[in-house]
């Protein structure tokens, strides 16, 4: 176990750059989650995103819309995404790739 | 709502003081027989005489009230559900 | 009905820009058609090359340009307000559409809030 990097009272990084993929394992064994590659897809397109954008998809359905338009019907659904990060996907995927929580997920 | 009930002309919901840049453009932008309808800050229009307010004018009876205006009578006073009467009479709504 | 939005201040100074483009992003959340449309000192959103980090802020291109990800439909500038700040073809945000009068761009949508 290494040491984790500052978060916040939800869980999130304060800092996306101090993210590793040791980091996302970590705070994913927390929700009880083995990353796959199919987990790693969309955490990897999540950090593209922030790096393009500045900011997480703002609402869990266009963390959905957002992965249908990268990876089509088959990835970009709720019951796809759901069965991977569970819970509120669009939280628990940003969660776990270290960006900041989503602005309007409840 | 039946299409004749409705007003083809252009409801302007308008809540920024005389003063702001945005009061003016509004007021361009008005065309023949559109209504303007003032809000919060925007009532103080009442009591700018350099306004130049339009003969559609409408204002909400709580702003003046609340700013003390509500003796000024060069505006019909209107009420919250006047105004959301208003913004379904009407074809098309610019919030300002 | 597609629901034009209308930025006319300039980033960073006030937080009206960022509440209109999360106006904006809730709308595309509920497949609502939106548009935004950036006139006066507004158009200053759509320049390439911000960087926003040195005053603890997030770029607000880099945001906007996350607007066609999520459906949104049209991103409309006024052109002689991209004139005036020297916004040229090369250096605002590609698929931006310059529309000659505001008036104009008024006429061709039925609900419109400017923010802030």
């Amino acid at each position: 176990m290494t040491t984790l990097p500052l978060r916040n009272n939800e869980g999130f990084l304060e800092d996306a750059g101090s993210w590793t993929p040791e980091v996302a394992q970590e705070i994913a064994a927390e929700d009880s989650i083995k990353l796959n590659e199919n987990h790693w897809e969309i955490i990897d397109f999540l950090r593209e995103f922030y790096k393009q954008h500045e900011m997480s998809p703002p609402s869990n359905r266009l963390f959905v819309k957002a992965v249908k338009e990268a990876f089509g019907d088959d990835k970009g659904n709720s019951i796809y995404l759901m069965q991977l990060f569970p819970g509120t996907p669009a939280k628990t995927a940003c969660r776990i790739a270290g960006l900041p929580r989503p602005t309007n997920c409840l | 709502m039946t299409q004749e009930q409705t007003i083809q002309a252009t409801l302007h919901i308008l809540n920024k003081s005389p003063s702001h840049p945005r009061f003016a453009t509004c007021l361009a932008a008005l065309h023949e027989g559109d209504t303007l309808a003032l809000a919060e800050n925007a009532v103080l229009a009442v009591t700018d005489s350099t306004a130049g307010l339009p003969r559609n004018c409408v204002a909400l009876g709580a702003d003046l009230e609340a700013r003390g205006l509500a003796g000024n009578p060069n505006v019909q006073i209107i009420s919250y559900g006047d105004l959301v009467r208003l913004t379904a009479e009407h074809s098309r709504t610019v919030s300002w | 009905m597609t629901t034009l939005i209308v930025i006319d201040q300039a980033p960073y100074g006030s937080w009206s820009g960022r509440e209109a483009l999360d106006m904006v992003f809730s709308l595309a959340a509920f497949d609502q058609p939106a548009a935004l449309l950036f006139i006066g000192a507004g158009v200053n959103w759509l320049r390439k090359s911000q960087d926003a980090g040195g005053i603890g802020q997030k770029t607000v291109e880099k945001n906007l340009a996350a607007a066609p990800v999520f459906g949104v439909e049209q991103i409309l500038a006024e052109q002689s307000a991209c004139e005036r700040f020297r916004l040229g073809e090369g250096d605002r945000l590609n698929g931006v559409e310059l529309i000659p009068s505001v008036r104009d761009a008024l006429d061709r949508f039925e609900r419109i809030v400017f923010a802030g």
